[in-house]
């Protein structure tokens, strides 16, 4: 199957609200297709994607070269074009943390792939998802004084 | 839903351009070939499953704060910093 090799996350217009449009919503939660955005710098690497209409809700996500190395997901022709996606700049790639008692996980079987062009998204089976765990675990690391 | 009976070896034709032959059986165990056009996803079911229960798991009721995150040691860049780099940077690493 061909593929298209994606680049790393690049720019987003940060410290404001992005709205991403996700037509499919996310597997399990197919009914919600519109999302904010937030990046709040002390919170970085991690970013919160939130429910636009319902403002409680929503996911951590981190960008996935500040979680793992090398991550090159093969994100499959279908999504490419759905995304409209025309060049791996024009793609930025965030997976979903879970995060429990200070301790997180980063889900890269399963990538939300966003259009920085169109804000529109979508949830991802990469082609070789084989390779990827679902709960990568994310080492915290002690704050340097 | 359609069920049809197959021989190995023998074929279905799905929207005449995905293929899907029975290789193999052995007791309750069923290999499948399947010829798909590259435009068409094909995954086990349980994928899926596992993407929708991690999901679940994930959900968050009300937005995170710092002190709630694990301190990471940011790689090297994160997103803020990534757009400041060169943009013309594509492909993999």
């Amino acid at each position: 199957m061909k593929t298209v090799e994606l680049g790393e996350p690049q720019s987003l217009p940060v410290n404001k609200e992005n709205m991403i449009s996700m037509p499919l919503g996310l597997l399990g939660f197919e009914q919600v297709k519109k999302y904010v955005l937030l990046v709040t710098p002390e919170e970085e690497p991690f970013l919160w994607l939130q429910m636009l209409d319902n403002p409680n809700q929503g996911f951590v996500v981190i960008a996935p070269s500040a979680a793992v190395p090398n991550y090159a997901p093969n994100i499959a022709d279908a999504d490419i074009e759905f995304l409209n996606i025309k060049s791996p700049t024009d793609a930025l790639i965030l997976n979903i943390a879970t995060v429990r008692n200070g301790q997180a996980t980063v889900n890269l079987k399963g990538p939300i792939v966003i259009n920085r062009n169109t804000l529109v998204g979508k949830q991802c089976i990469p082609t070789n998802v084989a390779e990827f765990a679902l709960q990568h675990p994310i080492n915290p690391i002690p704050v340097a004084a | 839903m359609l069920v049809l009976s197959r021989k190995v070896n023998e074929n279905i034709v799905i929207d005449g351009r995905i293929v899907v032959k029975i290789v193999r059986t052995d007791g309750n165990f069923v290999k499948l070939g399947i010829e798909a056009p590259a435009d068409v996803p094909v995954h086990r079911q349980e994928i899926y499953d596992e993407i929708q229960k991690s999901n679940q798991a994930a959900l968050t009721n009300g937005k995170p704060v710092a002190s709630g995150l694990p301190a990471l040691k940011v790689a090297t860049k994160t997103v803020a910093q990534a757009g400041q780099q060169n943009k013309t940077t594509g492909g993999s690493p």
